[in-house]
């Protein structure tokens, strides 16, 4: 029963590590390869300053008509596509759910979503520019509304369109499950002239970086002269800085998970010090009969260790098995609402990871009530009552 | 006589209790020869626990020099006092002190595993020994599922399991009824004639002390009598 209660300080450590790892791992993982999807001479333009990602992320500014017409003016930008889009109910047969909506530029961007940015169609086409034609995402016809086939119509806020081609998968379940239409039909059905986000292609010989900041320039000025705005912000990041700044995101949410975590662990283990000092005590009297009978020093103190290894491992086992349990049922709700997506990446190296650190503070923690048990006297031992 | 098993020079064992030292043994010279049955006598507090538990490798004198086979075991370290308990000592107490966690077989069977004795032999000596105790039926009952007497038979199946040259007995019969302790006395005995061990019982019961070729009497710490000869006479009589 002690034990039980131990082991179970050990689990919710091990529980919290893998769970939250295995889905911060996957978030990571997703990101990078839509960013690995996107050619180095892409720019992406956000407003707002990046360092307060999360004002940006909710989306409170968005970038206006104007904006992207001062990208578009920027010396070395080929191409500037506005990334629009809004969740919006989205009819097909008998179900209806909200989908987010993608608005694509279909007259100029054609080459740049098909070649820079992977969007790739598995079956059928693209849909023809200023036609009511939808493409939607790899996810679409599995998860969303299954058994959606190409040619088909689904109904957007009373208007029918027809679904001309499905997408290859862009990696991530988020960019998967959304369904994409004409940027100016994407406006009028949805009433939404700004985009949260646009991608600029930079011409053939001009360097990313430069272009990036001209940009950047360019909207500030902008901003200032039409709206009296002093401190806009923009955020203009090539797929590099994208790749890199996702990383070190990353990186830090992980460490804090990590390290929190941790703490976690090490409370669990210090509740096997003390189970194991309680049990040195309670088992005294047969360490002395083991000791009596011929057990050495290193004995004893393998009994003990490996005891509080086992413990240890146990809870592993238990922790490890709850975490990617409840990573894999976030995935699950996550799937079946489209607009929140999230993976559990489960990799052998994190289980082992998580197997042998709890195997670790099992031993640790038994090391010195170990040595307490191996260094009681034979006779002091065998008369302890 | 042949050379001693076990000599003792000079042994004192001393405990300090804040300012006062208690002195529980004071200069123990005493020897014993293979193959005897001693026993130890006295009433309770003379120290004749204690001078067992220094024969025996438990524990260490405070000033004197336990010689077992001519080795002075005052020059090993613990471990080494530990493999020597193990291959050359075989303990019985008043309390038995098995294993509760084990079967009557595993409880035997412990000392060979720490002297490194394969699966096998271990498994066939211990089944052997426990047989010849009469505990054949009882190999894999626990301790708690036994009598006190049936305890008994597996420590001292137990104490022989790595075939010992002394059997160390503390008080034997002393938490058993009065036919139990015979029982055990008369187990011992005839373990100690088939096998020619050595024996060192620790007693205040006269019964046992009649099986004895060598009865020390300790009084205070110190030796008060050792009947070597008498004793020879005694051990003839009780066969006669």
């Amino acid at each position: 029963m002690r034990s039980w209660l131990t082991i179970l300080g050990i689990i919710i450590g091990v529980f919290l590590i893998t769970s939250l790892l295995s889905l911060s791992e996957g978030l990571k993982a997703s990101v990078m390869q839509q960013l690995r999807g996107i050619g180095t001479d892409i720019v992406m333009i956000m407003p707002g300053d990046i360092s307060d990602i999360i004002t940006t992320l909710i989306g409170g500014t968005k970038l206006t008509e104007k904006d992207i017409e001062a990208i578009k003016k920027t010396k070395g930008v080929e191409v500037v596509l506005p990334m629009p889009y809004k969740g919006e109910v989205v009819k097909y047969q008998n179900s209806s759910k909200t989908v987010i909506l993608y608005g694509l530029d279909l007259k100029y961007g054609l080459s740049v979503y098909q070649e820079d940015m992977s969007m790739k169609v598995t079956e059928g086409r693209y849909p023809t520019a200023g036609q009511r034609e939808l493409l939607v995402g790899a996810s679409v016809p599995k998860d969303v509304f299954p058994g959606l086939k190409i040619g088909t119509q689904a109904t957007i806020k009373g208007r029918k369109f027809e679904i001309v081609g499905i997408l290859k998968s862009l990696g991530s379940k988020q960019d998967d499950s959304m369904i994409a239409l004409d940027l100016n039909i994407f406006k009028s059905v949805t009433g939404e002239k700004e985009a949260g986000e646009a991608v600029a292609k930079i011409a053939n010989g001009f360097s990313p970086d430069e272009v990036a900041k001209n940009i950047k320039a360019n909207l500030i000025e902008t901003s200032k002269r039409q709206r009296g705005e002093e401190s806009a912000k923009f955020s203009v990041l090539t797929n590099e800085a994208m790749s890199s700044m996702v990383g070190s995101i990353m990186g830090v949410i992980q460490a804090a998970v990590i390290a929190f975590a941790s703490i976690a662990v090490i409370v669990g283990g210090i509740g096997i010090m003390n189970t194991m000092y309680t049990s040195v005590r309670e088992r005294t009297r047969e360490i002395g009969i083991l000791k009596a009978v011929g057990a050495k020093r290193s004995t004893i103190t393998l009994i003990f260790l490996m005891e509080s290894g086992i413990i240890g491992l146990v809870g592993g086992v238990g922790g490890t098995i709850l975490g990617l349990g409840l990573a894999k049922l976030i995935e699950a709700v996550a799937q079946v609402h489209p607009v929140f997506h999230i993976t559990a990446s489960i990799s052998p190296s994190l289980i082992i990871a998580s197997l042998g650190f709890s195997f670790l503070v099992g031993c640790l923690s038994g090391f010195f009530p170990a040595r307490n048990a191996a260094s009681l006297k034979p006779v002091d031992a065998l008369h302890y009552e | 006589m042949a050379e001693p098993l076990i000599k003792l020079e000079n042994i004192w064992k001393i405990y300090q209790l804040g300012k006062v030292n208690l002195e529980i043994l004071r200069g123990i010279d005493l020897e014993i020869a293979p193959g005897n049955f001693v026993v130890l006598l006295g009433p309770s507090g003379s120290g004749k626990s204690t001078l067992l538990n220094i024969i025996g490798l438990l524990d260490v004198p405070t000033k004197g020099k336990v010689l077992l086979e001519g080795q002075d075991t005052s020059l090993l370290s613990e471990d080494e006092l530990a493999h020597i308990r193990g291959k050359k000592i075989g303990f019985i107490f008043q309390q038995f002190n098995l294993l509760p966690n084990l079967n009557a077989l595993e409880n035997v069977m412990i000392p060979m595993l720490f002297q490194g004795a394969p699966e096998k032999e271990r498994r066939e000596r211990s089944e052997f020994l426990l047989s010849s105790v009469g505990l054949k039926e009882r190999m894999s009952h626990r301790p708690f599922e036994l009598s006190g007497g049936e305890q008994q038979r597996i420590a001292i199946a137990r104490s022989f399991a790595n075939n010992p040259d002394v059997i160390v007995a503390d008080e034997p019969t002393g938490n058993l009824d009065s036919t139990t302790g015979q029982k055990i006395m008369e187990i011992l005995m005839n373990l100690h004639e088939k096998e020619n061990k050595t024996m060192i019982v620790v007693t205040h019961d006269p019964g046992i002390a009649e099986y004895s070729e060598q009865i020390v009497h300790i009084k205070d710490g110190q030796i008060a009598s050792n009947h070597l000869a008498a004793g020879h006479v005694l051990w003839k009589k009780v066969n006669k």
